[in-house]
């Protein structure tokens, strides 16, 4: 009697341990925000996913937003620390071989390549229709192409400037990765190719995606910026070439840009001044930002632009080098600078602007314009191809052939004309340019990787002192010894510490 | 007492055992077994010694043995917790002869019953590791959860408060850090109901197991080696907490009524300078870089910086400024920011039962503030416990525990601008609270919307938990040596956090609140078979055979508005402009069987094999299912003959070794997946997050632990030491890859650490007379931590401070260059380089290893003093060895670069050539040294303090008063009792508090970023009984 009553017990615990025992009870516990890689590849709505995600990611990081606009002035001459704040001071400070300060878009734009890797690469065909492919697979080459000339400037020498530091020759540039990171193989180290090699990548892929976006692009480029278009993969060639030293090249692009574009300098001075505040006129790319929903690393409140430079921390100010570039009657001026603690609506007081430039302004491009701190953020303008084309058509023309682009932009900007006999030689003329540039494009991200790609010293804005001799190694980022114990196939920048 | 609801859990879940029958027939013994209070003892086993038969008593502690021979005979009835009943009978033919026994207590020690995995055993037959912490051991003492009624009382435990926020979250360590990047935390089971963890409110430090009012624990045991805790498989190798609640008690109705005051204040204050101090120190600093000595008038550099005070902190709009007699506003911060607080607290409980039914009912009630403005923390609990036999076969238990918490959320542990314990320090005395007008000042340190007064009185924070822990269970008993038992149960928790900014305190959005809904299901069914068999009288057989389901479902669902349309609304319907709505879940599973075999021979020799096979969720799909085996053995070598008679009660050795897991490793981590990374112009984005690895597992903790029992002068001195060596493998790591791949890392299974140490516990009555006892019991637990294996065996971080992790090194240790004090001549702070010559510069070269964040030995010091009705309890506990950087303090109150409060420690500053100080001189910022580091942010030893401490963590004196006086009241007793806890601390810390852990997961220890301070806390209550 007790031996039945225990099998059927046992048994009848046996049932219930079968039933419990196969592999299919843990099919229930799914991820709820992550989806398969063949979900996200094979079908519609995956792909449009990954492809949002390249500009989810640009507006997402920081090293691609306040870091891109706002660094390479911080870490030259355009805007200093307002005492009491600290953003961006280590770039300030970034004085000779003191501190290890310096701009590396390193983690954000290979986080993007990844993805236009996968838009390139790894979608079967049959997912989408020819046309969005073919647009899709644009926008990934020229935002590839745009990543990879962003990270080759910081971390290597621009062609034809292999000897410009303290190593002779010294040619390297970033590690080329063109396929999709899938699997743990496909994430192997791999060394840095050279610098000319990644330019070649950047020429055949601006070219691909030139070809491959001129079916949609249709209508007017303002309707299409939100994501990267034909034109700006078009003014990403002039760009590439005047870094590169191509001057005829570059004057060529930039003009077939401009025309492609079809779009004018805004002229008019009320316009000038809110050019930021909506989608902006010039832009042949720019960001959209939703200000409520899509925050950047960090926060907005932390680590916004406008965050930076003109609310919260009103922590990088224009310096007098820049301020007292401008003539009374630029339109700029009014524009786009205003008093630090006026233009302020949140944080302490910013006093203390005018221990830095002696009008006590911020600079206000970035002004949380669509609340939250948050701005549509232009990549591209179109007032940069004009100044791309004044410089290199005065470097492979003659002075005479860069004045016109150059009043151009002037007149737009309410200034007028200069005349080519204004400049004793070419050097006078590079002097203006760069002082244009800086009018023009000041905290949108320039003013290091000019003056390193004309191999100038980097002078500091609050100071009659250097921070950088030109060839310092310094003028380099270095990649780190993180990498460096990942990677053992890196070659480190010269004079950077090797770890062992 | 103690040991009655125990019995209970004995009686169902271990059946009876008994001797096979007899065959033919004369006499009988029957009789009835109770214990001294008077109660039946179901279950003990009645033995004929002579004849070796006997039978085990039923339900009602009855018993009857048949067709005994006639004669004479030695009858022994025998049951855990009781020491052993024997007396002579004489049987004859064809009569009934009673034998009723009365079993007694057993005393303390080695008898006491311990609650293991899964069953109850006693201390004597453990082969395994286990801490106990009795009810009787804290009744006098209020704490605040089961985590800090452990804090010092079980060998081996670190425990530390991540916060001092009342309603805050422990750091529990047991036997050191076993994992670098899955979570830590021991697996805590209330009941038999394993409880889950995750998804707590993000506003502040808080924690699930606020959901048990401490008055309702009746025991807490700690699981400590793989031998003891291998039962519960893959989720054991942090170790596991067993809280066990009261249940009731058959007999007469008992009530119990509990009220409690008390207040709180900060264990510690830091002083700050004054402003008029500032002014001088800014003065000298100006005077200094401005080529003037000190030996000089520096009024003139004094006075531009009172001016520029003035102007910089708005002075001319502070209260009482006085225009013709400027003074500056001195504003006592700290005293602003943390106040005193009050506690009540209330609870009554009701518990009694009759034959076949007991039942425990409790409410409580707290309300608790803390000492930062704002923090408070409510609980409102009801407790019942019912146990009913349905007949001698079949009895149901039924548990149910229904809690709502609140807490006030206030933020810490990091540098914030708008968290209470950084504006401490972050605003200086200068700066004031509010205008002469009474509104706001909008000129403190970090504008209008973080000024303090602003955050007090403009934003909320609040949390709100509801939490039900219910489980149901049934026993069967099959036969009088085998039963078993089901249970299903539920651990819901509902976690509410709002946050509420006005238009002032969040100007950019005009307001702002946020709503985040969290709802955690964990559902668990278990069935048990469990028997008990004795052979011969001497081969004494146990086990349990079981099998487990449990799914942890969580979600989360966010809400946010802006634009609060006025400030007497603060509710979402109020936002004008809806920001984001947001929502995810998660979910794992666990499958597992598992069994605990026992054997012992004549309670001499002992032997115990658990094991447990896990199937989880988690695990990647090539390494789905885990074994976890442990084996234990142990030896009463008291037992012995040859062993020699008198000094030792008992001597036990014990020897286990095992292995563990740690699931808790993120519930998708071993997949290839694509995760949703925000949007673009309206369209969700994914982007590959992680890379597969199918061979992603556990965690695994293999564990030798090497224990000795003792017991001597009668019961005088009890206690045991135990050695372990832990080695933990399979540690997930995230594996560095080339960051240009597009992933930073992938989780393998690649590091090791081992964790050793010694623990020792010892309890003594000292002096026990009819009226006067003292006992004291102690614990001390040394750890040592070495780590054996990382990726690519290549150490991470390696020339990091605080966070390196260094194959052949322990955890936390700290690398910073070595103080060389203050230049004499010139007030510069110096360093010494790797050669050991004088720096001012020092690099990461120069960088030595100084020192750790784990405590070496840990423990706690107990003394009870008890004369007639009156009683002290004294607990003392300590921590010594753990040092650490305290960031906010340093970096933001020893130099004056922000502006913000100074610690007294700069009034020791150089000033004149030739002065010996460790302070260097005044500066009005970092860079005012010429060629030489900032010293506020250059560390170096000189930065690094020792934070052990003996803290007099629990005192308390109670007095019972005499029964002659309740006498006709209706009164059974009443206790009057005062208690404090942190009263003192003794300790070198310069800071806040010396106790502290920066999160529940914090494994290195050795930096504490601005968190909540521990209180100091004073009760005064009085106990009712009826």
């Amino acid at each position: 009697m007790k031996k039945i009553k225990l099998i059927k017990y046992l048994a009848f615990s046996f049932l219930l341990v079968g039933m419990w025992s196969c592999d299919e009870i843990f099919d229930d516990a799914q991820p709820s925000t992550q989806i398969s890689v063949s979900d996200a590849l094979e079908t519609e709505a995956g792909v449009n996913g990954v492809r949002s995600s390249m500009y989810a990611k640009i507006l997402g990081s920081f090293d691609m937003t306040t870091e891109y606009m706002v660094g390479p002035g911080a870490l030259a001459d355009e805007t200093f620390n307002r005492p009491g704040s600290t953003r961006f001071n280590a770039l300030n400070n970034s004085v000779s071989t003191s501190g290890t300060a310096h701009i590396s878009p390193f983690g954000g734009a290979y986080e993007l390549i990844q993805d236009a890797n996968l838009i390139i690469n790894s979608i079967p065909d049959g997912v989408l229709d020819d046309a969005t492919r073919d647009q899709y697979r644009g926008e990934a080459l020229a935002l590839r192409a745009w990543a990879y000339h962003t990270l080759v400037r910081a971390l290597g020498y621009e062609p034809g400037n292999f000897s410009n530091g303290p190593t002779s020759g010294f040619n390297l540039g970033v590690m080329l990765r063109t396929d999709a990171t899938l699997d743990l193989a496909d994430a192997e180290p791999v060394a840095r190719n050279t610098v000319d090699e990644v330019y070649a990548q950047i020429r055949a892929d601006l070219a691909s995606a030139i070809t491959l976006l001129t079916a949609s692009s249709t209508g007017a480029v303002t309707s299409r910026n939100g994501f990267a278009t034909m034109e700006f993969a078009m003014a990403m060639q002039a760009r590439v070439e005047l870094y590169a030293g191509e001057w005829a090249a570059a004057s060529t692009a930039a003009q077939a840009a401009i025309t492609a574009s079809g779009l004018t300098l805004v002229s008019d001075s009320a316009a000038i001044g809110t050019m930021f505040a909506m989608a902006n006129p010039e832009a042949l790319f720019e960001i959209k930002v939703n200000a409520s929903t899509e925050a950047i690393a960090g926060g907005n409140t932390n680590s916004g632009l406008a965050a930076y430079t003109s609310d919260q921390w009103v922590a990088q100010v224009p310096t007098n080098y820049v301020l007292d570039l401008y003539d009374p009657a630029d339109n700029r001026l009014q524009g786009w600078y205003n008093d630090c603690i006026a233009q302020q609506t949140s944080g302490a007081t910013a006093n203390g602007c005018a221990t830095i430039n002696d009008e006590g302004f911020s600079v206000t491009k970035w002004n949380g314009y669509k609340g939250n701190f948050v701005d549509d953020i232009p990549y591209f303008r179109i007032a940069e191809l004009y100044l791309i084309q004044a410089e290199a058509a005065a470097k492979s023309g003659g002075i005479a052939a860069g004045v016109g682009p150059l009043n151009t932009l002037r007149a737009a900007r309410g200034l007028g004309p200069v005349a080519a006999g204004d400049f004793a030689n070419i050097t006078a003329f590079e002097d203006e340019i760069l002082n244009e540039r800086t009018r023009e494009l000041v905290v949108e991200g320039h003013r290091f990787w000019d003056l390193k790609r004309l191999g100038r010293d980097i002078p500091s804005g609050v100071s009659a002192d250097l921070k950088m001799r030109s060839d310092s190694f310094r003028i380099l980022a270095p990649f780190g010894t993180t990498l460096q114990n990942v990677n053992p196939l890196l070659v480190e920048n010269p004079e950077y510490e090797v770890s062992e | 007492m103690r040991s009655s609801m125990l019995k209970k859990l004995l009686t169902m879940l271990v059946c009876a055992f008994s001797l096979s029958a007899g065959i033919y027939a004369q006499g009988v013994i029957r009789g009835t077994v109770t214990d001294t209070d008077g109660e039946t003892v179901p279950g003990a086993s009645v033995l004929i010694v002579e004849l070796n038969r006997g039978d085990a008593t039923d339900a009602d502690g009855d018993y009857r043995i048949e067709n005994v021979p006639s004669g004479t005979y030695t009858v022994t009835v025998t049951f855990i917790g009781y020491t052993t009943f024997e007396r002579t009978v004489t049987v004859s033919s064809n009569q009934e002869t009673v034998l009723n026994a009365t079993l007694e207590f057993d005393s303390i020690g080695l008898d006491e019953l311990v609650v293991s995995g899964y069953a109850v055993t006693t201390k004597r037959e453990l082969t395994g590791s286990i801490s106990s912490v009795r009810a009787s051991e804290i009744q006098n003492v209020s704490l605040q959860n089961a985590q800090s009624i452990l804090q010092g009382r079980a060998a081996g435990v670190t425990i530390s408060t991540t916060s001092g926020n009342p309603g805050s979250a422990f750091q529990v360590n047991i036997r050191g850090n076993g994992s670098v990047n899955a979570a830590s935390e021991p697996l805590y089971i209330v009941d038999g109901v394993q409880i889950e963890l995750g998804n707590t409110s993000n506003l502040t430090s808080t924690t699930p197991l606020n959901a048990i009012n401490p008055a309702d624990i009746e025991s807490i045991e700690v699981l400590k080696d793989a031998a003891a805790s291998a039962i519960y498989g893959s989720q054991a190798a942090a170790g596991v907490v067993i809280i066990t609640t009261k249940r009731g008690q058959r007999g007469a109705t008992q009530v119990s009524a509990n009220v409690e005051r008390g207040i709180r204040n900060l264990s510690r204050n830091v002083d700050y300078i004054s402003s008029d101090q500032y002014v001088q120190y800014m003065g000298e600093a100006f005077a200094i870089n401005d080529g003037v000595a000190l030996t000089e008038d520096i009024s003139f550099y004094t006075q531009d910086y009172f001016d520029f005070f003035v102007s910089f902190f708005d002075a001319a709009n502070a209260p009482g400024y006085d225009p013709d007699n400027p003074t500056l506003p001195n504003t006592d911060w700290q005293d602003f920011i943390f106040d005193e607080g009050v506690t009540e607290k209330y609870s009554l409980s009701v518990s009694g039962g009759n034959e076949s039914t007991t039942y425990f009912l409790s409410g409580g009630f707290e309300d608790t503030e803390g000492t930062a403005f704002n923090t408070d923390f409510t609980r409102v609990n009801l407790r019942t416990n019912i146990d009913h036999r349905i007949n001698s076969k079949l009895s149901t238990a039924v548990t149910l525990n229904v809690s709502r918490s609140t807490q006030f959320g206030v933020c810490q542990d990091g540098n914030f601008i708008n968290c209470p314990p950084s504006q401490a320090m972050f605003e200086a005395p200068m700066s004031f609270p509010y205008l002469a007008d009474g509104s706001y000042n909008p000129e403190t340190r970090f504008g209008l919307n973080n000024n303090p007064a602003v955050v007090r009185d403009e934003v909320d924070r609040s949390v709100e938990v509801n939490q039900v822990l219910a489980d149901a269970s049934m026993t069967y008993e099959i036969t009088n040596w085998l039963n078993v038992r089901g249970q299903v149960a539920v651990d819901y928790r509902n976690t509410q956090d709002e946050q509420y900014r006005s238009a002032i305190a969040a100007p950019v959005q005009n307001g702002w609140i946020t709503y985040v809904n969290r709802n955690i299901q964990n559902v668990q069914s278990r069935l048990v078979f469990s028997g008990r068999y004795t052979f011969d009288r001497i081969h004494n057989v146990s086990g349990l055979a079981g099998t487990e389901y449990k799914n942890v479902y969580s979600e989360t669902y966010n809400t946010r508005g802006d634009n609060i349309a006025g400030s007497f609304f603060d509710v979402l319907n109020a936002t004008a402009t809806p920001v984001s709505a947001g929502g995810s879940n998660t979910q794992y599973i666990v499958s597992s069987y598992f069994t605990n075999l026992k054997y012992n021979y004549d309670e001499k020799y002992f032997l115990s094999f658990t094991g447990r096979y896990d199937g989880h969720s988690r695990f990647g799909a090539d390494v789905r299912w885990a074994f976890f085996p442990s084996v234990s053995g142990a030896w009463r070598i008291s037992e012995e003959d040859f062993f020699p008679d008198g000094l030792f009660d008992d001597l036990k050795l014990r020897v286990g070794y095992g292995i563990t897991g740690n699931s808790a490793i993120g519930n998708f981590n071993s997949q290839n997946l694509f995760g949703l990374n925000g949007t673009y112009l309206g369209s969700s984005a994914v982007t590959p997050t992680q890379l597969a690895n199918n061979n992603l597992t556990w965690e695994e903790a293999k564990e030798l632990n090497i224990g000795l029992d003792y017991e001597l002068f009668e019961g005088r001195v009890f206690g045991s030491i135990d050695l372990y060596q832990k080695d933990n493998d399979e540690l997930l790591f995230g594996r560095p890859l080339p960051s240009d791949s597009g992933f930073g890392s992938i989780t393998e299974n690649i590091g090791s650490i081992r964790n050793e140490g010694i623990e020792f516990e010892v309890n003594t009555t000292n002096v026990s007379t009819n009226s006067f006892n003292w006992n004291t019991r102690f614990n001390v637990a040394f750890t040592r931590s070495e780590i054996l294996e990382l990726p690519d065996g290549v150490d991470i971080r390696p020339d990091d401070r605080f966070t390196s992790l260094q194959i052949g090194k322990q955890l936390g240790v700290i690398q910073v260059p070595r103080w060389a004090g203050v230049n004499p001549a010139d007030g510069r702070p110096m360093w010494y380089d790797a050669d050991g010559n004088i720096s001012y510069t020092p690099g990461v070269a120069d960088r030595v290893e100084y020192k750790d964040g784990v405590a070496d030995a840990v423990g706690g010091l107990g003394n009870t003093f008890s004369y007639k009705g009156l009683s002290l309890d004294a607990f003392l506990q300590f921590s010594v060895g753990q040092w650490a950087f305290p960031g906010t303090d340093y970096y933001f109150t020893r130099t004056p670069d922000f502006l913000m409060n100074l610690n007294t420690e700069v009034l020791d500053r150089w000033r004149n050539p030739g002065d010996i100080t460790y302070y260097p001189r005044a500066i009005e910022g970092g860079n005012d040294y010429p060629e030489t580091d900032n010293y506020r942010t250059q560390l170096g030893t000189q930065a690094i303090y020792n934070a052990s401490y003996i803290r007099l963590k629990n005192v308390s004196l109670s007095y019972n008063l005499p029964a002659e006086f309740l006498d006709g009241l209706g009164v059974r007793s009443v206790r009057l009792y005062a208690s404090a806890i942190n009263l003192v601390t003794i300790t070198s810390w310069p800071w806040y508090d010396p106790e502290f852990a920066r999160g529940v997961n914090d494994i290195y220890g050795n930096q504490i970023f601005a968190s909540y301070p521990t209180e100091k806390q004073v009760y005064g209550g009085i106990d009712i009984s009826f």
